[in-house]
């Protein structure tokens, strides 16, 4: 395996039940990357995504992480857990906790930090998402896109160098979307690896490294970003992206 | 009326002194109950696969059916008499646990700690999943994804459930009279039938000490619901 490898999938397979929802997907995201996922619902990038932190217990084929093989099991995957941020479509945000505590608890939790250099780290990554006078506020008093921001921050306290995002501005006003997009892109620029399930095509075109077709649980066409979105080969990626663009 | 109150003095002191047993029996009781829902509660929401697990959840379930399927008369009978009984060749006996006040704090708990484990159990299930991936996906242990995030929302769910049970269980309490502990509603019987021309009287006297008890139970809890409502 080449050293910038960070993530390796090799024949991964998940099934609900009987119902197979992953087939044989193979892929390789090297440091810094980003990649985008595309491709209609229920075609299984949200699932593919939950499979690279192992939300979805795996059932075929591995997951390597930064060399930890996700399938094995005697793997502390919590540990692996904790270099990966995860942002989620529904913010997810911990609501009885202010801001800046949704933000502490991880590293504090995990022996990563004293309060005080978590308490730092926080208000230091709330600077980052634009959000610092917001640190002592509860998540209810957050607009939708306010509370991705945090929820970007959160993910980011443990100081992972790999970020999961799971459709991240489906849930949003079509205004808040540009303020998610644009910490997505300075986290893009500043070298984060980085899989982000989305529709916004413009933001796959404009940072992403590579694109990632998927339908019916398959990866139907992958590459450039430029190449997959304005001349896609495969019959399905067109009806798909004449749909959406 | 007026013989009542001439006279209630002769009395009141009995009344009190099982006011203050009933209440010790109810806080004690009480305790041990939200210790055993919780910790029923914890068994019978994981999600774990280990062998351990299956045979507690498996303890656990039956626990709960034999307790709400019985009424909780005959389950003091059976703590009290039938357990005496059955473990008498051992030289058990409830007077080496505090008597018919050991057997009754045993009743109560286990029958409101059967109630509790299914409150603590809708509880935590109430808790969207969302919740709990964004713990684990930080890094975060089950444990601590179970402490730190997860009770402390469904706390707040559980509140008014786990006081409603607070309540029915102190007037359960009154259902210990039957093994002759020195409660509230033995102490009135015993007191009524001493002085028969005042039955009413004395009967809604017992029935006033419940009635305060609970009312300032249930008003307190409005005041920390209202506290735990931050964050919504």
């Amino acid at each position: 395996m080449e050293d910038n490898v960070k993530v390796s999938v090799q024949h991964l397979n998940k099934k609900f039940g009987q119902l197979e929802v992953l087939k044989d997907i193979s892929v390789e995201i090297k440091e810094g990357e980003v990649i985008c996922l595309i491709g209609p619902s229920g075609s299984g990038k949200s699932t593919f995504l939950r499979c690279l932190n192992r939300l979805e217990e795996i059932t075929g084929g591995k997951v390597i992480i930064d060399g930890h093989d996700l399938t094995d099991e005697k793997l502390d995957i919590n540990k692996v857990r904790e270099n990966i941020g995860m942002v989620f479509q529904h913010f997810n945000l911990f609501p009885r906790m202010t801001v800046k505590e949704n933000i502490m608890l991880a590293p504090v939790q995990l022996k990563k930090m004293t309060k005080e250099e978590a308490e730092q780290k926080a208000l230091a990554l709330l600077d980052r998402v634009g959000l610092k006078d917001k640190a002592e506020t509860y998540p209810s008093q957050l607009s939708g896109g306010q509370k991705q921001r945090v929820a970007i921050a959160r993910s980011l306290a443990m100081n992972p160098d790999i970020m999961l995002f799971d459709e991240p501005t489906s849930a949003l006003d079509p205004e808040m979307v540009g303020e998610v997009l644009a910490v997505m892109k300075d986290l893009a620029s500043q070298g984060m690896t980085m899989v982000v399930v989305t529709h916004e095509m413009g933001f796959a075109r404009e940072v992403g490294s590579k694109v990632i077709f998927m339908d019916g649980g398959y990866i139907v066409e992958q590459g450039d970003p430029h190449e997959v979105i304005n001349h896609p080969k495969q019959q399905r990626t067109i009806d798909f992206l004449n749909k959406v663009l | 009326m007026a013989v009542f109150f001439e006279n209630i003095g002769k009395y009141i002191s009995r009344f009190n002194d099982a006011f203050v047993v009933t209440i010790e029996l109810s806080i004690i009781s009480l305790i041990l109950a939200t210790i055993i829902g919780i910790v029923v509660g914890l068994i019978n929401t994981s999600k774990s696969k280990s062998i351990i697990m299956k045979i507690l959840k498996f303890i656990s379930n039956i626990y709960i059916v034999i307790i709400r399927g019985t009424p909780m008369l005959v389950q003091i009978l059976i703590i009290y008499f039938g357990i005496a009984q059955v473990l008498r060749p051992t030289g058990f006996s409830w007077l080496r646990l505090g008597g018919t006040f050991g057997a009754g704090v045993v009743a109560l708990s286990l029958n409101a700690g059967a109630y509790m484990a299914e409150i603590v159990r809708a509880g935590i299930e109430a808790v969207d999943i969302g919740q709990i991936e964004a713990a684990r996906s930080l890094g975060l242990p089950y444990s601590k994804t179970m402490t730190k995030v997860v009770l402390p929302q469904a706390l707040r769910t559980m509140l008014p459930s786990i006081i409603n049970q607070f309540i029915i269980s102190i007037k359960d309490t009154s259902l210990l009279s039957a093994i002759g502990l020195a409660e509230l509603t033995n102490v009135g019987k015993t007191v009524a039938s001493t002085w028969t021309s005042q039955t009413m009287s004395l009967f809604c006297l017992m029935a006033l000490y419940y009635l305060v008890m609970c009312t300032v139970l249930a008003k307190v809890a409005k005041i920390v619901e209202k506290r735990l409502s931050y964050g919504r």
